[in-house]
C-alpha cells in the first residue's frame, strides 16, 4: 500500500495542482457561464420550435441533453497548449529529466483541470436552472440509480477524453502546430460528442454506430444513462464500451508518446 | 489609403503562403468544422422536415449566407477579432505612432486565410439550396444579395468591435461578449422569426442581423418575413453600415483610454 502511494504521489500532486490552478480562473468561469447559458437557451428555443408540440417527452429529453452538454462544456474542450509551449521554449528538457512516466503525468494533469473546471461551472448552471421558465428547464435524473450511473460514467468519460487529448498532444509534439491535424481532431470531436447536436437525434439507422464511437463515450453515454436508468446487462455493456475505449486509446497514446519521447528535439537555449 | 490596404493585403498573403502545407491543413480544419455544422443542420432537417414555416432548402440558404458572411468577416477582420492579443503584446503603441487611420491599421494588420474553408462550405450550402428552390434570379435580386453580404460583413465587424473596445478597459478574458458574435452566428444561421420575442428583438433591433440578412433574404426566397414595399428591402441592410459606424466611433472613444501594457 505504502509503495503504491509513493509511486502514485507525483501524479496525484499534479492532479491537485492543476485543479487548484483552475479554481484561480473565476472571471473566466463567469464569462463561460454567460456564454453557455446563452447557447443553451438558443438551442432550447430551436428544439421547441422543431418539435412543435408534437412529442413533449422527446422534447424534454432533448432539452435536458442540451443543458448537460453546456454544463460540461469545460470538460469537453480544454486545451491549454502548455505542452507545445514547453517544447517551443526548450522547457521540455526539464520535464524529461524527471523520473516520471510522462504520459501518465500529463493525463493526470488534464483530468484535474477538466473535472474541476467543469465542477466550477456546473454549480452556478444548476442555480440558473431554477431561474428559467418551466418549459426551458432540464429534467431531474430518471432515478437515483440513473444519477449514480451518470456520475460514474462522467468520471470514465473524463478519463477517456484525456486519453484522446494525450493522443492529440503526441501529434502536436510532432508537428508543433496546434492548428493543423489536432484542430481537425478537436473539431470532429465537437460534432461527434453531441455538442453541436444531440447524438440521440441522428437517424435511427446510424444510432448503433454513433453511440459506440469513441467521441460519444465522453458525455453522450453518461447523458443517456442520466435520462434512462439502464438495467444491469445494458449498464454493463455501456460501461464496458467506455472502459474498452479508454484501454484502446491509452495503449495507442502510450505508444505514440514513447515514439515522441525518443526523438524529442530540445529547442531554445 | 487604398494603396496602403492593397499593399498590406499583398504582404499578408505572401507571409501566409510561406507555410503552404500548414495553411492547407488549417483550411481543411475550418472546412471540417463548418462541414460539421452543415451536417448537424442536415440531420435536424432529415428528422423534422420543417423548422417553423421554413422548408429544408430555405433553412439551408439562410445557413449558407450566415456561414459565408461570417467566414468573410473573420477572414478580413482578424485584426479586430484578435485585438486582445494586439493590446496584450503592446503592439497598439506602434499603431498609435503611425500617420494612418487607427482602425484601418488594425484591420490591415492580420488576415485569416484559413476561414476560406468555412467560406467554401457556406457557398456550397447556398448553391445547393438555390438549385433546389429554383430561384428565378434577376439583376435586382443578385444586386440585393451583394448588398446583403457587404452590409452583413460590416455589421459583424461592428459586433467584433464591441469586444475590441472592451479590451481598452480590461486585459482579462472577455469571452462574455462572444454571445453576440459566435452566439449570433449560431442563432442567426436560422431565420430569426422562429425564435421567441426577446431573441428576435435582440437580433432585429439591437444587433440588427435580421435587418441586414433575414428580411432581404426572405424576400429573395419569395416568403417575406415582414411585408414591405420592395424598395425597403434595399434600405434595411444599411443598418449594418450604421451599426459599424456607431461601434467604430465608440472604439475610437475607447482608444483615448488606452494605456500601454508593453515595455
Amino acid at each position: 500500500m505504502n509503495r503504491l502511494w509513493i509511486s502514485w504521489k507525483p501524479y496525484l500532486m499534479v492532479f491537485r495542482l492543476r485543479a487548484l490552478m483552475e479554481t484561480q480562473y473565476r472571471a473566466a468561469a463567469l464569462g463561460g457561464l454567460v456564454t453557455q447559458v446563452f447557447f443553451g437557451l438558443v438551442y432550447v428555443c430551436l428544439y421547441t420550435v422543431l418539435y412543435d408540440g408534437a412529442d413533449a417527452a422527446a422534447l424534454q429529453d432533448t432539452i435536458t441533453y442540451v443543458w448537460l452538454q453546456q454544463m460540461f462544456f469545460r470538460m469537453m474542450f480544454s486545451n491549454d497548449g502548455e505542452l507545445t509551449n514547453l517544447i517551443m521554449s526548450g522547457g521540455v528538457a526539464y520535464m524529461m529529466v524527471r523520473p516520471l512516466d510522462q504520459h501518465r503525468f500529463w493525463v493526470c494533469r488534464d483530468v484535474g483541470g477538466r473535472l474541476v473546471g467543469a465542477g466550477m461551472r456546473m454549480l452556478p448552471m444548476l442555480l440558473v436552472q431554477l431561474l428559467l421558465p418551466k418549459g426551458c428547464r432540464m429534467a431531474l435524473p430518471d432515478s437515483p440509480a440513473a444519477l449514480a450511473q451518470f456520475l460514474l460514467s462522467v468520471g470514465l468519460g473524463a478519463v477517456c477524453l484525456c486519453e484522446l487529448s494525450a493522443i492529440v498532444d503526441a501529434i502536436n509534439m510532432k508537428t508543433l502546430d496546434r492548428r493543423g491535424i489536432s484542430a481537425i481532431l478537436n473539431l470532429t470531436m465537437m460534432t461527434f460528442s453531441g455538442n453541436v447536436i444531440p447524438l440521440t437525434l441522428f437517424p435511427d439507422s446510424v444510432q448503433m454506430l454513433i453511440r459506440y464511437q469513441p467521441f460519444a463515450q465522453a458525455l453522450d453515454a453518461p447523458i443517456r444513462m442520466y435520462q434512462h436508468a439502464a438495467g444491469l446487462p445494458e449498464w454493463l455493456l455501456n460501461v464496458t464500451v467506455q472502459i474498452a475505449w479508454i484501454v484502446v486509446l491509452r495503449l495507442l497514446g502510450r505508444w505514440m508518446w514513447q515514439q515522441r519521447m525518443n526523438d524529442m528535439t530540445v529547442q531554445g537555449g | 489609403m487604398m494603396r496602403y490596404v492593397v499593399h498590406s493585403v499583398k504582404m499578408l498573403m505572401k507571409s501566409a503562403m510561406q507555410y503552404r502545407s500548414s495553411l492547407l491543413m488549417q483550411v481543411i480544419a475550418q472546412f471540417v468544422m463548418t462541414g460539421g455544422e452543415l451536417m448537424a443542420v442536415t440531420v435536424l432537417l432529415s428528422r423534422f422536415r420543417v423548422i417553423g414555416h421554413w422548408g429544408a432548402a430555405e433553412i439551408m440558404f439562410f445557413f449558407g449566407v450566415m456561414q459565408s458572411t461570417f467566414a468573410l468577416t473573420e477572414l478580413f477582420g482578424r485584426g479586430i477579432a484578435a485585438f486582445q492579443g494586439f493590446i496584450g503584446r503592446g503592439e497598439f503603441d506602434s499603431v498609435l505612432l503611425r500617420p494612418r487611420p487607427l482602425l484601418l491599421q488594425v484591420m490591415c494588420s492580420q488576415l485569416d486565410p484559413r476561414r476560406l474553408g468555412s467560406f467554401i462550405v457556406g457557398l456550397a450550402a447556398i448553391w445547393m439550396a438555390a438549385v433546389q428552390l429554383k430561384i428565378a434570379w434577376t439583376a435586382a435580386k443578385a444586386l440585393l444579395m451583394a448588398e446583403v453580404v457587404v452590409c452583413s460583413v460590416m455589421l459583424l465587424l461592428g459586433l467584433f468591435l464591441i469586444e475590441a473596445t472592451m479590451c481598452f478597459f480590461s486585459v482579462k478574458s472577455i469571452e462574455m461578449v462572444n454571445v453576440l458574435t459566435y452566439g449570433g452566428r449560431s442563432t442567426c444561421q436560422y431565420p430569426v422569426d422562429i425564435f421567441p420575442t426577446p431573441l428576435r428583438l435582440l437580433f432585429t433591433y439591437a444587433a440588427p442581423v435580421a435587418l441586414c440578412m433575414h428580411w432581404p433574404i426572405s424576400w429573395v426566397l419569395g416568403q417575406p418575413m415582414v411585408v414591405l414595399a420592395q424598395g425597403w428591402y434595399y434600405v434595411t441592410p444599411l443598418a449594418g453600415l450604421v451599426f459599424f459606424a456607431l461601434m467604430a466611433a465608440i472604439w475610437y472613444a475607447g482608444a483615448k483610454h488606452y494605456r500601454s501594457t508593453g515595455t
